[in-house]
């Protein structure tokens, strides 16, 4: 890993070390930093793929992910995304295609998952915006940390475990709302530490 | 400029990847238009990230990695077909429905109004999905709805007690949303709409309480 030593170079300062990692995947090809994607990314998938109930496929899901993330670096925008956001969301999107494609046949399936679930910086015209987007995830981290443990666990499920709030609620055995207001309350604190912080 | 958005819990659940299929295309139309909503799925996919970040991790196969090098050796270089598919992108709605939406079969169903069901785009889902069609100047009947109706606006405006709502706009409505919408500006106004599945009755008693679940 001693791409990761390096001194990012000028300008590169507010990259973190997996977005600068799969930058050099996708203009170089370069198989050392897809290693050390694939030993920090991979174990986080297998968990995700197997939270999700796709556990008898954890391994096959997470081997599509990293041919996709392979197939698809050269069109990583790093303003636009944290590399482990994008590789989320990459992540999402081979889970809900799998779960489609156990139920059916290309031919009956008109919409492309991706028609549905975009990955950032991907089908945006719009010009590079913003730190936001970059800091997003920085933020995201910090703010976490501050949330009550019941919050936490209510939102993990929904995106681990892909359950919607009723499904919660039952798992939990608490009302629906109690649910949802939990999610909002978490939502929104992630939002109003952003604002106090002026962002 | 879209003045009317999904709710957090929805984009939430759309950045989950929990939503159905129609639902998730009712999202994604509206964040095509929207940066204020893009942004906030930005923000959300970032907590998805953290989220898996902060779970346990479980470890992978040895040999895994060789045999995804051993796949991306073998397979042919898809790099061209992603940078080409970005370049020539195609909205979604037009894969779905081709090019013009006026020229789609549609169907009159009462004055100024005329629909078009869709639902058999989406197999295997749950939902009804209905395209509608109110004449320029049109007005709709007076109607509540059965379950929750996630509606996005295609084409045109309509507007009703609660505002006008403009193309891409979002709205949802329920059992206690008694409106009446009339399509305003010069154009035809088209949405696209999701219908929760509806309250079906079987057996003996299903023709005698059906009128009365309407």
């Amino acid at each position: 890993m001693t791409t990761l030593d390096q001194k990012p170079a000028r300008g590169e300062g507010r990259k973190d070390p997996w977005s600068q990692l799969l930058l050099k995947v996708g203009k170089n090809q370069d198989r050392q930093a897809y290693h050390a994607l694939f030993e920090h990314f991979g174990p986080q998938i297998k968990y995700y793929a197997m939270a999700n109930g796709l556990a008898s496929h954890a391994e096959e899901l997470v081997q599509e992910v990293f041919v996709s993330i392979w197939r698809r670096s050269c069109l990583y925008d790093w303003r636009k995304a944290a590399a482990s956001t994008w590789i989320f969301t990459i992540a999402r999107n081979q889970r809900i295609d799998m779960l489609r494609k156990m139920k059916r046949t290309s031919a009956e399936m008109p919409v492309e998952t991706e028609d549905l679930w975009q990955i950032p910086g991907e089908n945006d015209d719009e010009p590079v915006t913003s730190l936001h987007r970059l800091m997003s995830e920085r933020r995201v981290r910090e703010s976490l940390s501050q949330l009550p443990e019941e919050q936490i666990t209510v939102i993990a499920k929904v995106y681990m475990e892909s359950k919607s709030h009723q499904m919660v609620a039952d798992e939990l055995n608490i009302p629906l709302g109690t649910v949802k207001s939990r999610v909002r309350l978490a939502l929104n604190k992630l939002k109003v530490i952003l604002q106090d912080q002026n962002v | 400029m879209t003045r009317h958005h999904p709710d957090t819990l929805s984009l939430m659940d759309y950045s989950a990847g929990n939503l159905s299929e129609p639902h998730a295309l009712c999202i994604r139309l509206h964040l095509d238009q929207c940066p204020h909503c893009r942004s906030r799925v930005d923000t959300l996919d970032s907590l998805g990230a953290v989220m898996m970040e902060n779970q346990p991790q479980v470890g992978v196969s040895s040999d895994m990695f060789d045999s995804i090098l051993s796949r991306i050796d073998s397979e042919p270089d898809m790099t061209e077909k992603y940078i080409s598919s970005r370049t020539k992108r195609v909205s979604p709605l037009q894969k779905l429905l081709g090019e013009d939406l006026n020229a789609l079969p549609w169907k009159r169903q009462l004055g100024d109004v005329s629909v078009l069901d869709i639902s058999e785009k989406f197999p295997g889902q749950r939902e009804q999905v209905v395209l509608q069609k109110l004449a320029a100047g049109g007005k709709a009947p007076a109607h509540t709805h059965r379950g929750d109706e996630t509606t996005i606006v295609l084409q045109g405006a309509f507007a009703d007690h609660k505002g006008v709502f403009n193309q891409w706009d979002f709205v949802v409505l329920n059992e206690e949303d008694d409106h009446k919408p009339v399509a305003v500006g010069c154009e035809d106004c088209i949405t696209l709409s999701v219908l929760s599945a509806p309250v079906k009755l079987t057996g003996t008693f299903t023709r005698l309480l059906n009128p009365f679940i309407r």
